[in-house]
């Protein structure tokens, strides 16, 4: 039977004949020691990847006494949740102790306002660009290419003289509006790819229609958004979220968001570490994004790839 | 495009805010820290250029035994980090052969990417503990394994390297997926009937025709090589002592820790020419895509 399935990989695995013999052939077919090999390979690749994750889950639910036995495979003893409510209400990071839900919130007020600046930003920069006769269109867009690969050192210290002057810097608009414009060149380059497939014949028509600029882009070309807003939109919540050098560098003390709190608390040299408060702060900052990977995974693959360049 | 002539304005006034950004945060903020690199600012900018000795910051900077250590740390992470691409593609050739349970591995494999790199630092720290962490562990079942890579200078870099392939592997896994998926199927049957074994097929025709996949991930990490610096802070926060710094460590250390303006701006100016020489193969290489793409 083996011999006979292998001469029929051999033709090609369109083959339609296949599909017509009995059950268990096509069963013994998908078994080839191949791919049992291929399985095992992958799984065990699989089982590396989750590792880190189990071993952040257990930590997170044991007591510091079991975790001192240095069993870190260990599933808990004693399931509790102390080191989720400390790393929540109590945590320190600097001479804050309030937890990590000041830099949640912080975080959550970030978002939004990033969200908001920076897609609205992009989207008609990348709609003009794409649609209209703009006629230094192309040079333009070869300097945002430029400008999406600058690394942020270079820019560091004239945001900050400019975040100052406008009375953000050290407040959660300033991390905003430097987050939307950062992610600018990227994401109107993404917006502009992404119009400029549309065909001509339409915008011709619209225009006939005595449409103008902005009345074009609310009645057309933002209903026919929807797929590429939701990639970008996933594309910029897990990287405003989980984003730490904008956050550390322009949150001051009062706006530092969820990350910033984390890595104060796990680089901290003073005192013993708490494994069990680190792990559960490490987890909750990384709940967020988590759930929208595993609720949205294709479109994150597809955000991610389209914002490769983001680096 | 003709008849869109009598409405020129709006689109360009749509344009405002976009090109003013552009100019002001990025082209003129460029200019500035170059022209402060020049200075010789310390805590405050100073915009006096004493032109007999324009350079001494960079004089300085290529004295400097940290920067020294930054730009060996870079090629290390590197090289480090091209593992990850290697991995992706040999997670995405098996997937790509073996069609089931595609969409549970990939889930599996991309999952880091989706986390910061400070919780995932900080994750990998706590797996290196010496004495509570995997080690440990290893050691009460008999093996003599050494994972105390994180407290000894010369092996720091592993550590950093470890977390970053495991966060970016699956990445650079969906691009060649991609890639992979690209390729005419034919000739996967045509092999077999030629009975070319399948490491000859790989290595003979696949890798090379998906060469433009391996040039943008080639490019894609060393870009990312160059930002590294929230997973240096997770692991090491550059320590021990000065071994685990990179560029980007170097400069945001100058500049916040040391209060050295003139200095940091010299060193974010290298980053950038660092950045350029990545960079001028993928402008030549989207230009080449583009001439190759456009007789079709």
């Amino acid at each position: 039977m083996s011999q006979m399935s292998a001469s029929e990989r051999a033709a090609g695995a369109t083959e339609v004949p296949v599909a017509r013999a009995p059950y268990f052939v096509r069963k013994k077919k998908g078994i080839s020691p191949q791919s049992i090999a291929i399985i095992v390979f992958l799984s065990m690749c699989a089982l590396f990847f989750c590792i880190p994750l189990y071993v952040v889950v257990v930590t997170s639910f044991k007591s510091m006494d079991q975790i001192r036995e240095g069993a870190i495979f260990a599933l808990p003893q004693i399931w509790t949740l102390d080191a989720w409510d400390h790393a929540w209400n109590k945590a320190c990071s600097g001479i804050n102790c309030h937890g990590l839900k000041v830099g949640f919130w912080n975080s959550v007020m970030i978002l939004f306002p990033s969200l908001i600046l920076s897609i609205a930003l992009s989207m008609v920069t990348g709609y003009a660009l794409a649609l209209w006769n703009v006629r230094w269109a192309g040079a333009f867009l070869f300097l945002l290419f430029i400008c999406a690969f600058v690394p942020f050192q270079i820019i560091m210290y004239p945001l900050i003289v400019m975040t100052s002057s406008m009375k953000v810097y050290g407040t959660i608009w300033g991390v905003a509006i430097v987050h939307a414009v950062l992610a600018m060149p990227v994401l109107t380059l993404i917006f502009r790819n992404y119009y400029k497939d549309i065909p001509q014949e339409i915008m011709s028509a619209a225009v006939m229609d005595s449409g103008s600029f902005w009345k074009i882009f609310f009645e057309i070309i933002l209903p026919m958004s929807g797929n590429i807003l939701i990639v970008i939109l996933i594309l910029q919540i897990t990287s405003i979220w989980n984003d730490y050098l904008i956050g550390v560098t322009f949150g001051g003390l009062n706006g530092q968001p969820m990350t910033v709190n984390l890595a104060n608390l796990v680089t901290i040299s003073t005192g013993t570490t708490n494994y069990a408060h680190n792990m559960a702060a490490a987890l909750l900052t990384a709940i967020p994004p988590l759930v929208v990977y595993f609720v949205v995974g294709k479109l994150f693959v597809q955000g991610v790839t389209a914002g490769a360049i983001k680096g | 495009m003709k008849t869109m002539r009598w409405s020129r304005i709006s689109p360009q006034a749509a344009l405002i805010p976009a090109v003013a950004v552009t100019l002001v945060a990025f082209v003129g903020s460029i200019l500035w820290t170059l022209y402060l690199s020049f200075t010789r600012s310390r805590r405050l900018p100073e915009y006096d250029i004493d032109w007999s000795e324009w350079g001494r910051q960079y004089d300085r900077l290529f004295k400097d035994a940290g920067w020294e250590i930054s730009l060996r740390n870079l090629i290390i992470l590197g090289l480090g980090s091209a593992l990850a691409i290697v991995f992706g593609f040999i997670l995405a050739a098996m997937i790509d052969k073996e069609k089931r349970g595609e969409s549970l591995f990939r889930t599996v494999f991309l999952y880091p990417l989706a986390v910061s790199l400070i919780v995932t630092g900080a994750a990998w720290r706590w797996i290196l503990n010496p004495t509570l962490g995997a080690q440990a562990f290893l050691r009460g079942l008999g093996w003599e394994v050494d994972f105390n890579w994180l407290a000894q200078p010369d092996t720091a870099m592993y550590a950093i390297i470890l977390a970053s392939v495991w966060q970016s592997a699956g990445f650079y896994m969906a691009l060649m997926l991609a890639g992979l998926k690209g390729i005419n199927s034919e000739i996967w049957s045509a092999a077999k009937l030629d009975g070319v074994p399948l490491w000859r097929l790989y290595l003979e025709i696949v890798i090379p025709m998906m060469k433009f996949t391996f040039i943008t991930c080639a490019i894609l990490l060393s870009l990312g090589v160059i930002k590294a610096y929230d997973v240096v802070v997770a692991m090491t926060n550059g320590g021990p002592g000065q071994s685990t710094w990179v560029p980007a460590y170097f400069t945001i250390n100058a500049l916040s820790a040391k209060s050295n303006l003139g200095y940091a701006s010299a060193a974010a100016v290298m980053m950038l020419i660092i950045t350029l020489i990545v960079f001028l193969p993928l402008v030549a290489l989207t230009a080449w895509q583009q001439r190759k793409g456009a007789p079709r």
